[in-house]
């Protein structure tokens, strides 16, 4: 059996290097869009897609390193995720409904500015589960 | 779920990482074990009893 003791640090730290390079990238291509509005159709819609297969490959990695965690470690990524899936899922809703009720400003509540707080209830969920079990 | 690990790993003079090393998890899940903060699963129960040569009722108590 694999030791989890000594699992390579830097795997962690790779993963998080990749999040950190699609948060560079995604931001880029935002800002570049934003400020290029007359570039043809085509080309936005390529750009916008940039992104993507760098947040793939993050997305394999941290699978591949939550398989490679132990028991508790993988006990409390499944309840970070169980605390963050549906709150997302109700942030999502109540924005829906409160869309349908009154006006809400694109810039403050499009998905543009929503998505970060998924990763906030995630880092809460892993939170909560850290300090039930450590 | 009690359990006699932390008196049978003194026992043994090994340290959190010393077993966790040997049973394959963190040390970080011996501690929430012998805590009573986490009940381990039964195959690591098993690799734990095997390590200690005792059987797992005699670990773990109701």
């Amino acid at each position: 059996m694999p030791s989890a003791t000594d699992r390579p640090a830097p795997r962690g730290r790779a993963v998080l290097g990749i999040l950190v390079a699609w948060i560079v990238l995604y931001f880029g291509v935002r800002f570049f869009l934003e400020a290029n509005p007359d570039l043809p159709s085509g080309l936005r819609l390529g750009l916008a897609f940039i992104p993507t297969p760098v947040f793939a490959f993050f997305l394999w990695r941290f699978i591949q390193g939550i398989r490679s965690a132990d028991e508790l470690e993988r006990r409390i990524q499944l309840e970070a995720l169980a605390v963050a899936f549906p709150l997302g899922i109700l942030l999502l809703t109540t924005l829906g409904l409160v869309q349908r009720a009154v006006e809400l400003s694109f810039e403050d509540w499009s998905y543009n500015h929503v998505w970060p707080w998924f990763t906030l209830f995630y880092l809460m969920g892993v939170g909560l589960a850290r300090k039930r079990y450590t | 779920m009690k359990n006699r690990l932390k008196v049978l790993r003194a026992e043994r003079d090994w340290s959190q990482a010393e077993l966790a090393e040997r049973v394959g998890v963190s040390r970080q899940t011996i501690n929430a074990i012998e805590t009573d903060k986490y009940d381990p699963s039964l195959p690591l129960a098993f690799a734990l009893a095997r390590e200690f040569g005792e059987s797992i009722e005699e670990i773990f108590l109701p």
